[in-house]
């Protein structure tokens, strides 16, 4: 019953972060926050087991097929953004900026936080490395909305508006190599059996998506194609919940393959997922949230360290990716600035590794990485207002970047 | 067909595949959301191949859930899809309250009286031939053999109070596929669902005479009052989910079906937990607002076969995956002995009291009563747990008779409707 009410509670909450009564021009953060999904994982948080207990653990325990589902959900739809012609079209410099700028913030973020894990933790220094790994993968995960609609406002020209978009794109690849090297160092007892999972999940994804290709290959009907979608993406977590192996990585592999092999139904399939994508989203970081210990002072002191480290790193890391990038892609200045925003995949990214890796570590992980992605949303608004200290007019202005939604 | 055969035949061998690849594992994860997109996905198909075959799609949903399922092959765990049965209470809503909405005034006078006349006719002939014959299996049946006569009994009523229930679901499901309409189909609609409702007061009767002859003493106004709450609550309940949607209707305008589906949802998990009838709460709420309003009616009839395909594939699928094959083997012969005498009575209470204004009802009515489906599911799985002694047993052997209901039922109803005239066409987009 107690679950059926949070269902309800979502229900209500999505009704209302889409409705008017959320007005940006009185409450900008709140807005900000309700408009990213943000909400959610607040609202995660305050029902889950450590604060109100409207949520047990084992009810936490009984959701976890919607966990699953959520991740596999998420993977495939990043899976099917790596889009092969596009990526064999951008040239070197341009992975070189992407690179430098989520290297630089993993870097500042992992090397500086491994010690107080394993001061606080006394884990095994592997473990603490693959903690610390995660946590500087998420802190180089950035999301581009605020770029995408500064200049949908008129606010940013259309170049270097997508070049923001293109960095923060990439720099999800980087998130999901960092995740599939904690996963082989720290899901299994050894390296070689972690790596094996990881190929293992792999393996699961393209067979799934190769098969989800030639399911919907010339598919008429829509509801059909909504249901061949749906159900193969059903079965690409489930079958990796089930396995134990990462539902995140399989599902990438799975829409990646689909990109591939898929030609024109890749289209059709995109479309079913979207109509999907903000209720899985939303309930996906809800639970998210319900995950966090809130009592862990640890955690909370780790929160400092991590977005101070991770602004300094992105900060830097733009001016290096500005380096790079330069007479190739067109950068705004202070490019770090619009990079702070930090977007959903490093919430799945902490999810699914305390999914493989149970333990305190990975809940503490769980919880830094949840408290900093809130405090990074609320830092990206004024933040991003630096990079538009001097707008170039062009295009009819619109709505302020705050007015607009924010996608996820 | 080639085609969705093939696709069929892929996906069976992914799920081999991965299910071999469990047994490297030391332990499993969670299993259900395996169990959902595997069963949807192949439910899809088979469906596809059983239309091909002639068959109703939702015999290929149960054939292939049986296939796949713990019972058979083993590529789904018996775990993930014990953990669909929020699944399964979700479609029986959504499917009630499909069936709600054609319940219009207009259509309870007209066939009404006759339809309790049949149904009171129908249960009543059912359940005196499957008395006799389990009282008859006295000395070779385990759980009725040490019992005293009051008691064997007893147990004999209820247990025939279960075997005479019908399948609303399967109906209904049948009805979509194939889009019939006529007076043929509102007659057989209206029978299976007030068949179920006379089964349900005559269950909780059965269940209090049972609960006396085993010395828990007979309990009258617990009795009327439980069988009231069920009944009443669950009208005023639905009532009251009535009200709720057509405020959102009429209100908000906005995402229907998904709206339909967690109203659903809340019905099943709601009513479970209440004590109350999830399929008449839902019933009630559809009836409820085509009667109050007949076009918003309409829009809850277009949107829930809008959402039909994936709750229809994957509600059967799970029923069929479900199934508990070994149950056959051990209590096979009585279980068919059952079967048949069930079937025949159905045929002979339909030909002897049908109203011979309509021919077609002597002739194919008894086809269209055969299935059994949730309804009987759950009341086996009370008497189970309302008497641990024999419930057990019991429940093995009703189980064992849904399996052959199951497999034989939807196309019986197939075949009736067909064979009445009103199947206006066999492809119906978004429907089971």
């Amino acid at each position: 019953m107690q679950a059926l009410l949070v269902f309800l509670a979502i229900a209500a909450l999505s009704l209302l972060a889409s409705s008017p009564a959320l007005d940006p021009s009185r409450f900008p953060s709140l807005a900000r926050l309700a408009a990213g999904g943000f909400l959610f994982l607040l609202f995660g948080v305050v029902l889950g087991p450590s604060v109100v207990g409207a949520l047990s653990a084992d009810d936490l325990g009984h959701l976890r097929p919607v966990m699953a589902l959520g991740l596999g959900t998420a993977g495939v739809i990043l899976g099917l953004n790596l889009e092969p012609r596009l990526l064999r079209l951008l040239p070197r410099p341009v992975y070189a900026a992407a690179l430098a700028h989520s290297g630089t913030a993993f870097l500042f973020v992992a090397l500086p936080l491994t010690a107080p894990l394993l001061l606080t933790s006394h884990p095994s220094l592997h473990a603490a490395v693959g903690a610390a790994s995660l946590l500087g993968a998420s802190a180089s995960l950035s999301s581009g909305h605020f770029a995408v609609l500064a200049y949908r406002a008129g606010r940013m020209d259309r170049a270097r508006g997508l070049g923001v978009a293109l960095l923060t794109m990439l720099d999800d690849a980087v998130g999901l190599v960092v995740l599939a090297v904690a996963l082989v160092l720290s899901a299994a007892p050894s390296a070689g059996e972690g790596l094996g999972l990881v190929c293992l999940a792999v393996l699961l994804g393209v067979l799934c998506g190769a098969l989800l290709a030639f399911l919907t290959h010339a598919m008429k009907d829509p509801a059909e194609l909504t249901t061949v979608t749906l159900g193969m993406v059903a079965l690409v977590g489930g079958a990796a919940a089930y396995l134990r192996v990462s539902a995140l990585l399989a599902g990438v592999a799975c829409g990646a393959t689909l990109a591939l092999v898929g030609g024109r139904t890749v289209e059709r399939v995109a479309r079913a997922l979207g109509r999907v994508e903000r209720p899985v989203f939303l309930v996906l970081v809800f639970l998210v949230g319900c995950g966090v210990y809130t009592r862990d002072w640890a955690a909370w002191a780790l929160v400092p360290g991590f977005v101070g480290l991770r602004f300094l790193g992105k900060v830097l890391g733009g001016r290096f990716a500005q380096r790079f990038a330069s007479g190739v892609l067109e950068l705004p200045p202070r490019v770090g600035y619009a990079l702070i925003a930090q977007g959903g995949l490093a919430l799945c990214l902490v999810a699914e590794y305390q999914f493989l890796v149970p333990g305190g570590l990975a809940r503490r992980v769980l919880d830094v990485v949840v408290v900093g992605a809130v405090v990074n949303e609320l830092l990206a608004g004024p933040a991003f207002r630096q990079v538009l200290a001097e707008p170039k007019p062009r295009m009819a202005p619109a709505a302020a970047v705050d007015d607009v939604e924010v996608a996820t | 067909m080639k085609g969705a055969v093939t696709r069929l035949l892929l996906l069976m061998i992914l799920l081999a595949i991965i299910s071999r690849a469990q047994v490297l594992r030391a332990d499993s994860g969670t299993s259900v959301t395996l169990a959902a997109g595997a069963l949807l996905l192949c439910g899809l198909f088979a469906g596809k191949v059983a239309k091909g075959f002639g068959l109703p799609r939702l015999t290929g949903y149960l054939l292939v859930g049986v296939a796949v399922g713990p019972y058979a092959l083993g590529f789904i765990p018996g775990e993930g899809v014990k953990g669909l049965d929020l699944v399964k209470g979700l479609a029986v809503s959504l499917i009630a309250l499909v069936a709600g909405t054609e319940l219009r005034l207009g259509l309870i006078r007209r066939v009404g009286a006759r339809v309790a006349l049949l149904c009171a006719a129908v249960c009543a002939v059912t359940f005196a031939v499957c008395f006799g014959a389990t009282l008859a299996l006295k000395p070779v049946l385990p759980f009725l053999a040490p019992l005293t006569m009051p008691q064997a009994l007893a147990v004999s009523a209820l247990m025939s109070t279960v075997v005479v229930s019908f399948s609303p679901t399967v109906t209904i499901a049948i009805v979509q596929e194939t889009r019939a309409r006529g007076s043929f189909t509102e007659f057989l609609m209206a029978l299976v669902i007030i068949g179920d409702l006379l089964v349900m007061v005559a269950f909780a009767l059965a269940a209090g005479m049972t609960r006396a002859s085993f010395g828990g003493g007979f309990d009258v106004a617990g009795l009327l009052g439980g069988v009231g709450w069920e009944l009443f609550g669950s009208v005023v309940v639905g009532g009251v989910l009535a009200v709720a949607m057509l405020v959102y209707m009429r209100g908000v305008k906005r995402e229907l079906p998904l709206f339909l589906v967690g109203l659903s949802f809340a019905a099943a998990e709601g009513g479970t937990r209440l004590h109350l009838s999830p399929l008449l709460v839902s019933l009630a709420a559809g009836a409820l607002i085509v009667n109050l309003d007949e076009r918003e009616g309409e829009r809850i009839h277009h949107a829930i076969q809008q959402a039909g395909l994936p709750v229809f594939a994957l509600f059967f699928a799970a029923a069929g995956a479900g199934l508990k094959l070994d149950a056959l083997v051990t209590v096979g012969p009585a279980a068919l002995l059952l079967v048949v005498l069930r079937g025949a009575a159905i045929w002979f209470a339909c030909r002897r009291f049908a109203p011979a204004s309509d021919p077609r009802l002597k002739e194919y009515l008894w086809m269209g009563l055969i299935s059994q489906a949730g309804v009987t599911f759950g009341l086996a799985a009370l008497v189970s747990r309302t008497f641990p002694s024999f419930g057990p047993q019991v429940e093995v052997l009703i189980v064992a008779m849904i399996t052959a209901h199951e497999l034989v039922g939807p196309v019986l109803t197939r075949r009736a409707l067909t064979a009445s005239g009103e199947v206006r066409t066999d492809e119906a987009p978004g429907t089971a």
